[in-house]
């Protein structure tokens, strides 16, 4: 009889090649940033120790008739705290508004491809509403890189929820909303400023479909390279199950395994 | 960190199994494997060592690569999934060249399940297939979410019974035909298949399902309709598993549907299977098929009289 006793840890698992799967975290904290939107703060080596930018979690329900995993792009990583940002927009969501400091959850993660924040360049990181997150997360990975710098370029319905945390990490932060225009207007604002800056400018973006084919054609217009962040409703998040696509140049891509990063050619948008 | 898995041991050693099983006269390490298209080794290898299940049954492969259908593919009900994802694969030739080389080289038991559009599309690959090292093949007239091939021919005993014939006289290897719960009586494919010369059936595939947003009064899903799996279906699945074993007794059945635990499989089992397939667990806990079989492996510990029919090629019932 085989007796469970082995439960190897985060770096044995790592060292042994294989992911772990699917775990339980501690909430450290919950907070409401504006109607309807939380920044969720979990406990976790791992992710913490691996998460790069656009990278996502999932987050399975803990209602036993809820199955699949909510994934979210990872916001922010302190010490060995995860940061998620997600929209109420639905049951399962509305059960992760209610978490509170203490409770647990179950997550598995990082999964995806991430941003290349690598080059010596500006990174103008353009975000409308929910996009914001991966962003905040590419924000603070290109504050540690040596000669790179970022210009974030939010967008939101209204309240700008996200500026307070990207200013912990970018160079210089634009935000708008409806009641004065979109992400295209303040890019339009400040294109001077950025092509003529000391660094060549490359945009990383995330946010609604509509926002980041225009946000593509704008780069195709400027000539400035652009990478992209899609969401597309999920499964498994691991590449399994083929139910996230993307129709590309090179045929039809899982979104959380092959993306959720793509480049702007790859996807032949803004041609 | 505790992972789901880890509470039922190392998932990262190998495993001496005590409780293996035979289908078809082909010896299986233990009664558990993975269910067609919930199975990429590029995408599970990172979880855990697939080679230690009874047997990994990868996704459906057609003649030529298929894009599956576009859009939303997939949306939630209770317990449940539901996808459309149409059967998207890079075609046999790369299957031949990639996923089973790969997986022959670590020892695993494959499955090869055959998709096909019409006759000529499934003959095709089990001509390629039966030059290869896979152990068994798995027929797929039972997919709801291709408008031709798939479910279309394992709802009509007729079609399924000449495509099953002209399968036979393709290849001696050894052919599961995996059958529809969309059927009023699914004894009737059920015979079809095995009297055309099918060596095992497996049951139950996704039942017909949709979800409508209520928002704008529309299908979640592009397609329409898709596939229901998960929990929600063990009931389903396991009535189908008894009802076939009634009528055909003798004939290798691989239970699936909505197992997540060694306890689902067990009654699988009971109903008169000889293994399991784990399906819709993988998609919301990437270890899900391994776990299943070592709980099941210490079940079998208190069931000598089952574990020793299973052992032998026989079953429960």
């Amino acid at each position: 009889m085989t007796t469970a006793t082995f439960t190897p840890t985060v770096a044995e698992a790592t060292q042994a090649g294989f992911f772990p799967s699917r775990h339980t975290v501690e909430i450290v904290d919950n907070r409401k940033l504006t109607d309807g939107v939380y920044r969720l703060t979990f406990r976790d080596e791992y992710i913490a120790g691996h998460a790069r930018p656009a990278q996502f979690v999932d987050v399975y329900s803990n209602d036993p008739t809820r199955l699949m995993p909510r994934p979210f792009g990872v916001a922010e990583v302190n010490g060995d705290e995860v940061s998620l940002m997600f929209a109420v927009v639905g049951k399962g969501t509305a059960e992760f508004a209610r978490l509170q400091a203490g409770d647990t959850v179950r997550v598995m993660g990082p999964l995806g491809n991430s941003f290349n924040t690598k080059e010596p360049a500006n990174y103008v990181l353009v975000a409308g509403g929910l996009g914001v997150p991966p962003l905040v997360r590419a924000a603070q990975a290109i504050a540690g890189t040596p000669g790179a710098t970022s210009t974030a370029v939010f967008g939101y319905r209204n309240v700008h929820f996200g500026d307070e945390y990207v200013g912990r990490y970018a160079d210089s932060v634009y935000s708008i909303d409806e009641s004065e225009g979109n992400v295209i207007t303040l890019l339009d604002r400040i294109s001077d400023e950025l092509m003529n800056g000391e660094l060549k400018p490359a945009i990383l973006s995330c946010g609604p479909l509509p926002m980041m084919k225009a946000v593509a054609a704008w780069a195709a217009k400027h000539g400035i390279e652009c990478q992209l962040s899609l969401e597309q409703r999920m499964g498994c998040g691991y590449g399994t199950c083929v139910l996230c696509t993307v129709d590309t140049l090179d045929g039809r891509l899982k979104v959380c395994s092959d993306g959720p990063v793509f480049t702007r050619e790859r996807l032949g948008w803004g041609e | 960190m505790t992972t789901d898995s880890m509470q039922h041991g190392n998932l990262y050693e190998r495993h001496e199994w005590k409780h293996s099983t035979k289908v078809a006269g082909v010896p299986w390490k233990n009664p558990v494997a993975t269910a067609s298209g919930t199975f990429q080794y590029a995408a599970v290898r990172w979880f855990y060592d697939v080679s230690q299940l009874g047997a990994v049954t990868t996704k459906g492969v057609s003649p030529v690569p298929w894009e599956g259908n576009p859009g939303i593919r997939t949306a939630e009900g209770p317990s449940s999934n539901i996808n459309a994802v149409g059967l998207q694969n890079p075609g046999v030739d790369h299957y031949l060249e990639d996923d089973l080389p790969k997986l022959k080289a670590i020892n695993a038991t494959v499955i090869a399940n055959v998709a096909g559009h019409c006759d000529d599309d499934y003959a095709e690959v089990v001509a390629k297939l039966d030059d290869s090292p896979a152990d068994m093949l798995e027929i797929n007239v039972s997919c709801p979410n291709v408008s031709a091939g798939g479910m279309s021919v394992g709802t009509d005993p007729v079609a399924l019974s000449r495509l099953i014939t002209r399968l036979r006289r393709i290849t001696d290897k050894k052919m599961i035909v995996k059958l529809t719960p969309n059927v009023t009586d699914i004894t009737v494919p059920a015979r079809a298949a095995v009297e055309s010369g099918a060596d095992a059936l497996s049951l139950i595939n996704t039942l017909l399902g949709m979800r409508i947003n209520i928002r704008t009064g529309e299908p979640v899903i592009t397609h329409v309709t898709g596939g229901v799996s998960g929990p929600a279906v063990l009931p389903v699945g396991l009535a189908a598993v008894w009802r076939v074993r009634t009528a055909l007794p003798g004939i290798p059945i691989i239970g699936i549907g909505g197992i997540d635990s060694g306890e689902k499989a067990l009654e699988y089992l009971y109903a008169g299977a000889n293994a399991v397939e784990v399906g819709a667990a993988a998609l919301f806990e990437p270890t899900a098929p391994l776990r299943v079989a070592r709980e099941l492996d210490d079940l079998l510990d208190t069931r000598p009289e089952l574990a020793d029919k299973l052992a032998g090629g026989e079953t429960w019932r």
